[in-house]
């Protein structure tokens, strides 16, 4: 679905984002996009996680706030299945990460610090392979459109170890628009980015919005980002201190001593 | 497109990508080479100068040469996945477990190849042994041993990618479980070179295929839990 | 209370075998005393091979069932295998010196084998050293526990054609007692020191995986005491 811009200052930017058309119905017909229970997860005796109780339904983009060692990343990750839960369970858009972790895979999308591309290859050779492994269709005129779209595509030739934090952070993003996501997990989007950078993002968070896709994002502050958010998620020392806006709710976590672990895992 | 073709694509586009970026940035294959060639020319000195003695110890030479080198060829290999965080990216493409394997076991059997092939030319030339003369059952033997190592070697790469003192424990695990592959290889070097006296040179082949085979499906079949972070 | 009463009775068992095999029975006639280190010897080889089956399988169910208890018995199988084959490599080698005339015989499939399968349970134990958290911990070895299992008939296969290629008549086999004319009292103090090995080994297996049980609930309680107190902090507020 082509989006208009709403980036007045975008002067290398494209005018329209090709956002995957993954039909997602109206958001109050689909289960939350987040949905943790006690999500729990320590690193080396020391919880980064303590007890996070959340839910954000369908469609919403979310900012995740607090200061650094809240746990945002944290969370972000498990929610991404890069790393599983110590104790608690969590479910995405009704899939159980615990059992179902290959569903999640295919419907979530994790922009992290680290933008895990390869040095060596082209930009758009880097998303040519993400594009197989996402089983993104038209390979070669989706990379073409996600290299325009993220501003690329005059550098779509050139070894990624070439380029600036920024211009990684935007082939990163473009990896995003390949696939086919109704939850978006972004961390700390903005960051090393430009002007044109900064509005790329910002286009593509209207765009997600007006398709329904649900976007989480972990930012120290929300300047930049009021006029997307319906909800805001604060953490604090590893628990959720505060919650706002519409389609975010918390509960306290569990004071019973019997934390319950993740679940049997089937062979997969 | 049935599962098992997709499985291939994803598995030959890891491939090519380790392939590529090899090419262009690593030069580890040409390093592991040299290593090699270093390794065989410290036998000699060890065991030479008698070349009689030398011709006889070759099949064990070569194959303990390309071992050690593709225990430094698989480690290099999982280094490419270090970019930027590139494994845990990797993991988290929906994709199965199996394929991701297959295709970084497919990349690591290409490295043993060459190394293989590599080896015993120069195992040829300084050891005053004629390779001419069996080069098909010698290819054989290189084939499915490049498979064995390549195989096993991607699966310990894996084991070992976030451990402690990773650059010991990975040939502290594979080397073992490595002996039978070794002892098969170097009997059917030897058998070949002889011209096969006692017809044994089938039965070594068949064990280093079932070899290939087990060590293939218990990779394939155990690799998801590994890229599973904790 | 049961575990003592197997505890006492095992090294009963060892006790009177033991005695058995040094005095009662009478020596082979061609190996003369040294042909009674097999007693043990073949004990200490049968449990190595076992406690490893073990380790394997019990691996395989914490991958199906991620029951921590399964690793537990993982952990007491390769520490109490790694002292059986300890023993068994030993009582080869003071076996084959008599007998070969060296400590050492390349071709004896059992002696490399199980030579072999202590390489991999060092490899196996380090393994474990070297991963803290638990689960993680219980992964990586089973993994790695599974395939050094199944590498391990490759192995004994593969030294065994190695030997078969390759007779020489002048390895005089040691285990020729073993052949079903050997008489009854041999096979009999054989099966007797099995037995008794076997209870002692399922004694050392009961209480280091209480061990292994009790320190992982000590990290548990640890972990789930700060967490609720990080919990309780939050809600005090």
């Amino acid at each position: 679905m082509d989006v208009p811009s709403f980036a007045p200052f975008a002067s290398s930017m494209p005018q329209t984002i090709y956002v995957s058309p993954r039909s997602l119905g109206a958001p109050d017909t689909r289960p939350p996009s987040v949905d943790t229970t006690d999500l729990s997860r320590l690193f080396a005796g020391s919880p980064a996680l303590a007890g996070v109780s959340l839910r954000i339904e369908a469609g919403r983009t979310v900012a995740l706030l607090g200061p650094n060692g809240a746990g945002k990343t944290t969370l972000l990750r498990i929610l991404a299945t890069a790393i599983r839960p110590s104790y608690g369970t969590a479910r995405v858009d009704g899939l159980d990460l615990d059992r179902d972790a290959g569903a999640v895979r295919a419907r979530v999308s994790y922009l992290s610090h680290a933008t895990g591309l390869y040095d060596d290859l082209t930009a758009r050779e880097n998303l040519e392979f993400a594009a197989v492994m996402l089983a993104t269709p038209d390979v070669a005129t989706r990379v073409r459109r996600a290299l325009d779209d993220v501003g690329l595509a005059n550098r779509a030739d050139d070894r990624v170890r070439e380029f600036s934090a920024g211009m990684r952070k935007r082939l990163a993003m473009g990896r995003i628009l390949l696939g086919n996501a109704s939850l978006v997990l972004l961390d700390e989007p903005y960051a090393a980015l430009d002007a044109d950078g900064m509005s790329l993002v910002d286009q593509l968070l209207s765009a997600w919005h007006e398709v329904g896709v649900s976007v989480v994002i972990a930012s120290h502050t929300t300047d930049r980002l009021d006029q997307y958010l319906d909800g805001r998620v604060t953490l604090g020392r590893g628990l959720v201190a505060t919650v706002s806006g519409d389609g975010v709710n918390s509960t306290q976590p569990s004071l019973i001593r019997n934390a319950r672990r993740p679940a049997a895992q089937p062979i997969r | 497109m049935s599962a098992p073709i997709i499985e291939a694509r994803i598995a030959l586009a890891i491939a090519r990508k380790d392939a590529v970026a090899e090419l262009r940035g690593r030069h580890a294959t040409v390093s592991t080479l040299f290593f090699a060639a270093i390794v065989l020319l410290l036998f000699g000195f060890a065991l030479g100068p008698d070349s009689a003695r030398l011709a006889d110890a070759a099949p064990g030479l070569l194959w303990l040469a390309v071992v050690f080198a593709g225990v430094l060829a698989v480690n290099r290999l999982h280094l490419l996945e270090t970019d930027d965080g590139a494994l845990e990216q990797l993991a988290l493409y929906p994709v199965p477990r199996r394929a991701i394997y297959a295709g970084k076991a497919l990349g690591g059997v290409a490295v043993m190849l060459v190394l293989g092939l590599v080896v015993l030319g120069a195992v040829g030339v300084l050891f005053a042994v004629d390779i001419g003369s069996a080069w098909a059952p010698l290819l054989a033997t290189v084939v499915l041993g490049a498979i064995g190592i390549g195989a096993v070697g991607t699966f310990y790469a894996a084991v070992t990618v976030r451990l402690r003192a990773r650059e010991v424990m990975l040939p502290l695990l594979m080397l073992p479980v490595l002996a039978p592959l070794l002892l098969g290889a170097v009997k059917a070097t030897a058998a070949a070179l002889a011209g096969d006296p006692f017809g044994e040179l089938g039965a070594w082949l068949q064990l280093l295929a079932a070899f290939d085979v087990i060590m293939i499906v218990a990779g394939a079949a155990t690799y998801g839990y590994l890229l599973e972070d904790g | 209370m049961k575990t003592r009463v197997l505890g006492l009775v095992a090294f009963l068992t060892v006790a009177t075998t033991t005695v058995i095999g040094l005095l009662v029975v009478p020596a082979d006639l061609n190996q003369g005393d040294a042909q009674r280190i097999m007693y043990p010897h073949v004990a200490s080889a049968w449990l190595a091979y076992l406690s490893f089956g073990v380790t394997a399988v019990a691996g395989i169910g914490w991958l199906w069932k991620r029951d921590l208890r399964m690793d537990s018995v993982a952990l007491a199988g390769a520490e109490i295998g790694v002292m059986f084959t300890f023993f068994a490599i030993w009582g080869g080698m003071m076996w084959g010196r008599p007998i070969w005339g060296v400590f050492w015989q390349w071709e004896d499939p059992r002696l490399t084998t199980t030579a072999l399968l202590l390489a991999l349970y060092v490899g196996y134990l380090l393994l474990r050293r070297l991963t803290d958290d638990p689960e993680r911990r219980a992964t990586r070895a089973a993994i790695v526990g599974v395939v050094a299992a199944v590498d391990i008939p490759i192995v004994h296969f593969s030294v065994e054609w190695w030997r078969g290629l390759h007779q020489t008549a002048t390895i005089a086999s040691p285990d020729r007692v073993l052949d079903p004319a050997a008489p009854g009292i041999f096979v009999l103090t054989l099966l007797g020191t099995v037995g008794a090995f076997t209870l002692t080994w399922g004694y050392l297996m009961i209480r280091r995986y209480q061990l292994a049980q009790l320190s992982l609930a000590r990290e548990e309680t640890a972990r789930l005491d700060l967490l609720m107190s990080v919990r309780s902090a939050e809600v005090a507020r």
